[in-house]
């Protein structure tokens, strides 16, 4: 049993810091289809930062400022040059998957992957099976908590979700959303980072070019299922950890009687009947298409 | 004639831009940008030859970004192509494996029909949860993405699995050589006609029938369209088909064509730079054409970046990202600075 829990909570981790980053995103009005990019320049930066200042501290700050930059350019070309942000957000993700995979190669002649000496630090041997967890892994639901209570406790998160649902509401009492989503990006850069970190150092210590394979996307996932809630995207992230730790059993146990790819299709799936679910409470549009996009 | 100057000028600029975020990367990753972007050149279109690998790149491309332009036009943002594009290539797939022995002239319609009923299912099921219950589209469509890549991948691993394939890959067995429509350098007479044909039937569809000229309009401004009396439904339900169809209508080519097989994981780029060629070419057809020419070239510039000058293919996927980076910019500094705007949004 406790080997489950591991492997749930080691691949979990990195899904909810992305999503987290995904959700304050959401809330301030910016899809953010770049996470997958925000995630990898993350993981890459966090082990190129480990082998060449060999302090982890500094590795994880190095990987926090370029998700950061990332953030800060994606709002700009959303915000100031006024691009839509989901094809901006794609060219976000296809940037980091490029941009990471020619760093390595330059750096190291290699495009497989690099290893570094050592990866984030563990909880140690005092908690016995438990001690392969990284530090980031028990930071997480401390930094689920903390995000839950700015978002949904206190001003700023208010004006933050004003800025989302209603922006010219928000800017009648003075909030500038321009702003606003600049602050919400870049917090979500740093989240984004840390679960780029934790997927590349936390459990492993390599990165390997896309080795992110899609996790982005599916944090995005846990942001729509989880109707941009933290706690709401943060189970939803959870549980598509264990639906594809599911899949991972269901192939060592059954073998390939069991068509195991297509089980880690549920958690898109679920996506889009949570999506479909959400949109027939609020009544659809009842056969006709009258909504406009907010551009 | 004056907003499409605008617009050529306004895509310029951005091009620019695009250039100058690829340089940097090439610059913090490591390269010399401007020995990057020349041998980018050289192997999109002044080496001799380049311009046949090109257009070989170029036309799965075109038919797949004429369809996602259809779909813009009437104002459905299906981001969907790679896995309408896939699924299609997954039923055409089976199409040579039920009919094997049938003479080509059988076969090679019927995967092509099937491919494009493939692609135009993945396409439809978005397109009815938008219709009917107003489930964004751009959602589904993504996660339909990631749902055909799995299934691709269940696919060439069970069901269509060569058995002496070996390696990380998976693949399909490969086409008998009398159902193939080229051979692996992917250029021939047939693929052009098809290519033709769907450019000239999609040219008329958008620009001489009431089908188009609502569907264009379905996009600027559904209520309007609406007191016309036309039924949007049935607008976003054919454009949502169609984009399937032709994207499935690719795959059915990637198939029969240069590749002869499907394996996991192919073309991962496909959908994404058809939708870039069809927001350049700002969903004209003739434009599509055009744009897809370019970055047909990118594409087969991946191919020979690291054979020929020892650069990463990566460096194409930046610049790709880059554009789309961009590419919708709609910046009011730069209309007044261009101060050519046509109508005023």
């Amino acid at each position: 049993m406790n080997d489950i829990i591991i492997a749930i909570l080691r691949s979990g981790t990195p899904l909810v810091y992305v999503t987290l980053a995904g959700v304050i995103a959401q809330r301030a009005g910016i899809w953010n289809l770049g996470l997958e990019g925000l995630m990898i320049i993350g993981a890459c930066a966090t082990i190129l930062g480990i082998v060449v200042t060999g302090s982890v501290t500094l590795a994880l700050l190095i990987a926090m400022l370029f998700a950061v930059l990332a953030s800060i350019l994606l709002w700009f070309v959303v915000e100031k040059l006024k691009a839509n942000p989901i094809i901006a957000g794609l060219g976000l993700t296809g940037l980091g998957l490029g941009g990471t995979a020619l760093a390595i190669q330059s750096f190291f002649g290699s495009q497989s992957a690099v290893n570094a000496p050592f990866g984030l630090p563990r909880l140690g041997p005092a908690f016995g099976a438990y001690g392969v967890l990284s530090i980031l892994v028990v930071l997480m639901p401390v930094v689920v908590f903390a995000l839950w209570f700015v978002l949904c406790r206190t001003r700023f998160g208010l004006q933050l979700s004003a800025c989302g649902q209603h922006p010219f509401a928000a800017r009648s009492v003075g909030v500038n959303p321009s702003t606003m989503r600049l602050i919400a990006l870049s917090i979500g850069g740093v989240l984004a980072a840390l679960g780029g970190a934790e997927l590349a150092a936390g459990s492993l210590q390599f990165f390997g070019q896309n080795m992110t394979a899609g996790r982005g996307f599916m944090a995005f996932a846990a942001v729509i299922f989880g109707a941009a809630h933290p706690l709401g995207a943060t189970l939803a992230a959870m549980f598509f950890s264990v639906l594809s730790a599911i899949g991972i059993r269901a192939q060592l146990v059954f073998g390939d009687s069991v068509p195991h790819d297509l089980i880690q299709a549920l958690p898109y799936l679920a996506t889009v009947f949570g999506l479909w679910l959400s949109s027939r409470l609020r009544g659809g549009t009842a056969g006709g298409i009258t909504e406009l996009r907010d551009d | 004639m004056i907003a499409r100057v605008s617009y050529i000028l306004r895509s310029l600029v951005f091009v620019v831009f695009a250039l100058i975020l690829c340089s940097i990367v090439f610059q913090i990753a490591g390269y010399s940008a401007s020995l990057v972007l020349t041998n980018v050149a050289d192997g999109a279109f002044l080496r001799p030859g380049a311009l046949a690998q090109s257009l070989r790149w170029a036309l799965p491309l075109f038919i797949t970004a004429v369809g996602v332009g259809i779909s813009f036009r009437a104002g459905f943002f299906n981001i969907g192509a790679q896995g309408q594009f896939y699924v299609g290539s997954i039923c055409a797939a089976f199409v040579p494996e039920w009919l094997s022995g049938a003479p080509a002239y059988i076969v090679i319609p019927a995967c092509m029909l099937a491919g494009m009923a493939g692609g135009a299912f993945w396409a439809f099921w978005p397109g009815y949860l938008r219709i009917r219950s107003g489930t964004d589209e751009v959602i589904t469509t993504l996660m339909g993405n990631f749902m055909a890549g799995l299934l691709l991948v269940y696919v060439t691993s069970g069901p269509l699995k060569d058995p002496s394939g070996s390696g990380q890959q998976a693949s399909s067995r490969p086409l008998e050589a009398a159902y193939r429509i080229s051979t692996s350098s992917g250029l021939s007479v047939t693929i052009i006609a098809i290519a033709v044909v769907v450019g000239l039937a999609m040219w008329l569809l958008v620009n001489r029938t009431t089908f188009g000229m609502l569907a264009s309009l379905a996009g600027r401004n559904p209520v309007m369209v609406r007191w016309q009396g036309a039924l949007l439904w049935k607008l976003g339900i054919t454009s949502f088909l169609l984009s399937g169809a032709l994207a499935g209508l690719a795959g059915a080519i990637e198939l029969m064509g240069p590749n002869g097989r499907i394996a996991s994981g192919f073309l991962p780029a496909h959908g994404f730079t058809a939708i870039l060629i069809a927001l350049v070419a700002n969903f004209s057809v003739a434009g599509t054409a055009i744009t897809a020419l370019f970055f047909g070239g990118l594409a087969s510039a991946a191919l020979y970046l690291p054979v020929m000058a020892g650069l990463p293919s990566a460096a194409i996927d930046v610049i790709n990202a880059a554009i789309a980076l961009f590419i919708t910019a709609r910046s009011k500094l730069l209309d007044k600075i261009l101060r050519v705007g046509g109508r005023s949004s």
